[in-house]
C-alpha cells in the first residue's frame, strides 16, 4: 500500500520535472471519464455523489487553507458556505443573472464575509476564536432559517441551473464536469498557496505568531488573507451547490452536524495535508451516503470516530501515510548507502 | 407601540430569570475553563442530559422534584467525571495549548457534542417532552404576574451559586481546587492529587449545568436540541463575564438574559436567538477579557 503511494509520488515528480502543470493535466485526463464509468458500471446517483464529494473537496481545502496552513480554528465555515450558497441563488432568482456573473459576486460578496469572520482572529486566540466563529456562523443559519426573503422554512426553489450559450449543465454529468474542473484548480491553487511567500508566511504564524511577527511578516493582515481565502473557497462551493440540480436550498443544509462533517473530513485526513483533506472529504462523504440506512446512528458514528482519531491519531489518515512514506525512504537510503559502502 | 413600563419590567424579571440559568452553564465552563484550560464543547449536551435525567426521575419514577433535582445533578457529575476520565485526560496530557492539540480538544468537544445528541435521541426520540411540576398560582406584584417556577429557578441557582462560592472560598478542598486552577504544577508540590481534583471539577461543572437543566425543564419543554442553543448563550455568558472569573459568569448569564428578552420583545422575536451571538462577538472584539474587567488567561 505504501509503496503504491511511493510510487505514485515518484511517478508524478517526474512528470513535473518535465512541466509543472504536467501532474495536474493528466490527473484530469484521468478522472474525465469517470462520471460515464459510475453511470454504467453503477448507477446515475453515483455520479451525484461525485459532485457532491467535489464540493466537500472545495470547502475542506479551503478549510485546511485558514485552519491547516494558519493554524487559526474556526468553527464558522458552514456559514460562509451558506453565504455563498444564498447571495449566488438568490441574485440568479430575483435579477435573472446568469451563474457566470451571480457565482462571481456570490464569491466575492463570501470573501467579505470572511473578512468579519476572521477580525475577531486579529485579537482572539484559539477557543474564543472558535467560540466567535461558531456564533456568527450560527448568525447566519438563523438568519436564513427566520428570514422569508433568504427562504426561511421553505427554502429556495428552481435555481436555474448553469450554461455556456445553448449548453445547460442540468444533468449530473455535465455538472460534474464543472465540479470537478473547480475541485482540480482548487487543489492546484491550494498547493500554490502553500509554496509561495504567503504559505509560508502562514505557517510561520501557525508555528509562533510572536515569532512570524519578528520576522517581519504583518500578521494581523496575513491572519485576515487566510479567512478571506478560505471564505473564497466555501463561496465557490456555496455558488455551485445553488445551482446543483435540482436547484433547491434549505437551511437544514447549514446546521451544526454539517459543520461537523466538514471538521472531520479535516480532521480524518490530517490538519495541514492538501491531500489529506482531499482523501478525508471523499471518504466521508462516500461514508455519509453509504449510512444513509443507519440514519439515527450517524452522528454518533462521525462523533465518535471523531474524538477517537483526535485521541489517538491526531495527524489524521494523511499524516500516517506520510510518515510511512518518510520512513520507507529513510531505509531505502540506509540500504542505499550501505550496498555503496 | 406605547410604551409601557410595566411590560419593560416583566421582561426583566423573565430575563433575570433565564440569565441565572445561562450563568450557572456558564459558570460550569468557567470551571472546566479555569480547571483544564480547556473549552468544553460538550457542556450543552450535559445539560441537555441532566434535564433529561431531571424527567425521568420525577417523572417516570415520581420522585419529589427536589430529590430529583439532586440526582440529576449527582448522575450528571458522575457521567461528567467519566468523560473527563476517559477523553480528556488523556488529551490534556498529550500537550495543552492552543496548538493542533488544543485544536484537537475543540474538535474533540465538538464530535462528543454531536454523539452525546445522537445518544439522547435513541433514548428519549426527538419530541419535545413537557416537564410539568405544580408550583401553585403565579405571584402577583403590582400588575405583573410571575409563575412560581421562576421564582424558584432563582432562589434555587442563587442557592447553588452561593453554595460553591462558600465552598471554594471557605472549605480546605475549595482552597485546593483553586490552587489546581492557578498553577497545576505548584499545586502537585504542595500535595494535591491534580488528576483527582480535575475530576472533581469536571463533575462539579457537570452537576451545575443539569442543575440548570432540571431548573429549567418546567419553563420550557424538554428536548434532545436544547443543549445547544444553551452552550451558545452560556459561552456568550461566560465571555461577557470573563472567561474563568466565577462571580463575571452569573452577571455575564443576567445580562445575556436581559438583552436577548428585551431584543426580543422590542425588536424583532424571530431573531431571538442571533442576540446572544451579536453580544458575544461584540464582547469577544471590544473587549476579550470580558466587561468586569478580570484579567483572562492569554496564551501567545
Amino acid at each position: 500500500m505504501i509503496g503504491f503511494f511511493t510510487g505514485v509520488e515518484a511517478f508524478f515528480t517526474g512528470l513535473s520535472r518535465i512541466h509543472r502543470l504536467l501532474p495536474w493535466i493528466l490527473a484530469y485526463l484521468l478522472l474525465l471519464p469517470l462520471p460515464f464509468l459510475l453511470k454504467f458500471g453503477i448507477s446515475e446517483y453515483y455520479v451525484d455523489l461525485a459532485n457532491r464529494a467535489c464540493l466537500f473537496i472545495l470547502l475542506s481545502v479551503g478549510l485546511n487553507i485558514v485552519k491547516g496552513f494558519c493554524g487559526q480554528v474556526t468553527v464558522g465555515h458552514i456559514g460562509l458556505y451558506a453565504i455563498g450558497a444564498v447571495t449566488s441563488a438568490l441574485l440568479a432568482i430575483n435579477y435573472q443573472l446568469p451563474f457566470w456573473v451571480s457565482a462571481p459576486i456570490a464569491i466575492l460578496i463570501t470573501g467579505l464575509a470572511g473578512i468579519i469572520v476572521g477580525l475577531p482572529s486579529v485579537r482572539l486566540e484559539g477557543a474564543y476564536l472558535a467560540l466567535a466563529t461558531l456564533g456568527l456562523g450560527e448568525s447566519v443559519r438563523i438568519m436564513i432559517a427566520v428570514t422569508p426573503a433568504f427562504g426561511s422554512s421553505t427554502g429556495i426553489m428552481m435555481i436555474p441551473e448553469p450554461k455556456i450559450g445553448e449548453f445547460i449543465f442540468n444533468s449530473f454529468e455535465s455538472y460534474y464536469y464543472l465540479v470537478m474542473t473547480c475541485a482540480i484548480i482548487g487543489i492546484y491553487l491550494s498547493f500554490a498557496i502553500l509554496r509561495s511567500s504567503t504559505g509560508r508566511a502562514f505557517q510561520a504564524i501557525r508555528e509562533d505568531a510572536i515569532a512570524a511577527s519578528v520576522a517581519g511578516i504583518n500578521v494581523p493582515f496575513y491572519k485576515l488573507l487566510a479567512f478571506v481565502i478560505s471564505a473564497l473557497y466555501a463561496g465557490l462551493a456555496g455558488a455551485l451547490f445553488a445551482h446543483m440540480p435540482p436547484g433547491y436550498l434549505h437551511h437544514n443544509n447549514f446546521t451544526i452536524i454539517e459543520m461537523v462533517t466538514l471538521l472531520l473530513m479535516v480532521v480524518l485526513g490530517g490538519i495541514g495535508n492538501i491531500w489529506g483533506g482531499v482523501i478525508g472529504a471523499i471518504v466521508v462523504t462516500v461514508i455519509y451516503d453509504q449510512t444513509k440506512d443507519y440514519y439515527f446512528y450517524q452522528p454518533l458514528i462521525f462523533g465518535i470516530i471523531m474524538v477517537v482519531m483526535v485521541v489517538f491519531m491526531p495527524h489524521g489518515i494523511g499524516g500516517v501515510v506520510k510518515q510511512a512514506m518518510i520512513k520507507r525512504k529513510f531505509i531505502e537510503n540506509q540500504e542505499e548507502s550501505r550496498g555503496s559502502a | 407601540m406605547e410604551f409601557d413600563f410595566n411590560s419593560l419590567f416583566a421582561f426583566i424579571i423573565f430575563g433575570v430569570t433565564i440569565g441565572v440559568v445561562y450563568g450557572m452553564v456558564a459558570l460550569g465552563i468557567s470551571l472546566i475553563y479555569s480547571g483544564l484550560d480547556i473549552v468544553h464543547f460538550a457542556h450543552g449536551e450535559i445539560y441537555m442530559f441532566g434535564a433529561f435525567f431531571g424527567l425521568v426521575l420525577a417523572k417516570d419514577m415520581s420522585i419529589p422534584y427536589p430529590a430529583a433535582l439532586i440526582g440529576a445533578m449527582i448522575l450528571a457529575g458522575l457521567m461528567g467525571m467519566l468523560i473527563e476520565r476517559v477523553f480528556y485526560r488523556r488529551l490534556t496530557r498529550s500537550g495543552g495549548g492552543y496548538t493542533v492539540a488544543g485544536m484537537g480538544m475543540i474538535i474533540c468537544g465538538f464530535g462528543m457534542s454531536v454523539a452525546l445528541m445522537n445518544v439522547a435521541f435513541l433514548i428519549w426520540g426527538a419530541d419535545a417532552e413537557p416537564f410539568s411540576i405544580d408550583l401553585g398560582m403565579p405571584l402577583q406584584i403590582a400588575d405583573i404576574y410571575i409563575p412560581q417556577s421562576y421564582l424558584l429557578t432563582a432562589v434555587v441557582s442563587f442557592a447553588l451559586m452561593g453554595l460553591l462560592h462558600f465552598f471554594l472560598k471557605y472549605t480546605k478542598i475549595g482552597l485546593a481546587v483553586r490552587a489546581v486552577a492557578q498553577n497545576k504544577d505548584i499545586a502537585y508540590l504542595m500535595g494535591i492529587n491534580v488528576p483527582v481534583f480535575i475530576s472533581l471539577i469536571f463533575g462539579l461543572a457537570c452537576a451545575l449545568a443539569a442543575a440548570a437543566g432540571v431548573l429549567i425543564g418546567p419553563m420550557q419543554s424538554v428536548q434532545v436540541e436544547m443543549g445547544y442553543l444553551m452552550l451558545m448563550k452560556a459561552f456568550a455568558a461566560a465571555v461577557v463575564g470573563g472567561f474563568g472569573s466565577l462571580p463575571g459568569a452569573l452577571l455575564g448569564g443576567i445580562l445575556v438574559g436581559i438583552f436577548e428578552n428585551l431584543g426580543a420583545a422590542y425588536i424583532s422575536p424571530s431573531h431571538k436567538d442571533i442576540y446572544a451571538f451579536l453580544l458575544l462577538i461584540l464582547v469577544l472584539m471590544i473587549r476579550p477579557s470580558g466587561l468586569f474587567g478580570i484579567e483572562a488567561k492569554v496564551k501567545a
